[in-house]
């Protein structure tokens, strides 16, 4: 039994990120190589807010469309879209419009032509079956209460023999149960 | 039983690339946690988990084809 329902941790996720402020650069020092940070705008940087480096894992190359599901403030679309290059394509995608627009500001700083955001959700991914070459997502998952929705729909809109890169929280010991049904643990 | 849910779905090649404990002060890097939201869990948990309440995963996967 879900301790939120759809409506309320959609709600709170999106005021717990419209609220996000950038600090300091320690989470995407900690997860990011320098050359992989070189040449992106601070405020980019300063916002990532992922656990992993979902899009070395996938080994983004040349030509690809690649789709990062939960794309915040942009790092990890901007970082495919360069490994891309301009015969390719990164599409971001976020349910919260106020990081969609610091992610476009970071892609406009950037001047890379390759950039695309959007706004939906990732149980309802805006885009066409067997359309894209790479999905990457970083830490996102965890914040649906439909994961296997959201998982299907990754492989839906994945072309065949497409490949999927996903960090996120996993629990080894369950946590307890005040935890669990603290807000902030779930938007984050 | 996030791999288990990949292979559901129709991914295979379903590989972990990457897993490291994430502690209170990992996770004190995050503006996503207030400082009480930390002391919260700080006493929420005991102490020999402080350094590894969660697991940072990284898996990969392919779409048959």
């Amino acid at each position: 039994m879900p301790y939120f329902s759809d409506t309320d941790a959609r709600s709170i996720i999106q005021r717990t990120y419209e609220a996000a402020r950038a600090e300091d650069r320690a989470v995407a020092d900690s997860l990011y190589a320098p050359d992989e940070l070189a040449g992106l705008p601070e405020g980019a940087v300063a916002l990532a807010l992922g656990v992993g480096n979902p899009v070395r894992h996938a080994g983004v190359g040349p030509g690809e469309i690649v789709l990062d599901i939960g794309c915040g403030a942009g790092i990890d679309t901007l970082i495919a879209a360069r490994r891309a290059g301009r015969d390719g394509r990164a599409h971001g995608l976020d349910m919260t419009p106020a990081m969609l627009e610091r992610a476009r500001q970071h892609a406009a700083l950037t001047g890379f032509p390759n950039v695309q955001f959007h706004e939906g959700l990732m149980e309802a991914l805006p885009f066409a079956d067997a359309s894209i070459d790479v999905v990457v997502s970083n830490g996102t998952l965890n914040l649906s209460t439909r994961k296997s929705r959201a998982l299907a729909e990754m492989q839906r809109v994945l072309r065949p023999g497409g490949r999927l890169a996903l960090a996120d929280f996993v629990l080894g010991e369950t946590l307890p149960e005040e935890i669990l049904r603290d807000p902030t643990a779930l938007a984050a | 039983m996030l791999k288990r849910k990949l292979a559901n779905v129709g991914f295979v090649a379903i590989a972990t690339a990457e897993r490291r404990p994430f502690g209170l002060a990992a996770l004190g890097r995050y503006p996503l946690f207030p400082p009480e939201f930390l002391d919260f869990v700080r006493q929420a948990i005991p102490a020999e988990r402080h350094d590894a309440i969660v697991d940072a995963l990284v898996l990969t996967a392919r779409k048959p084809g």
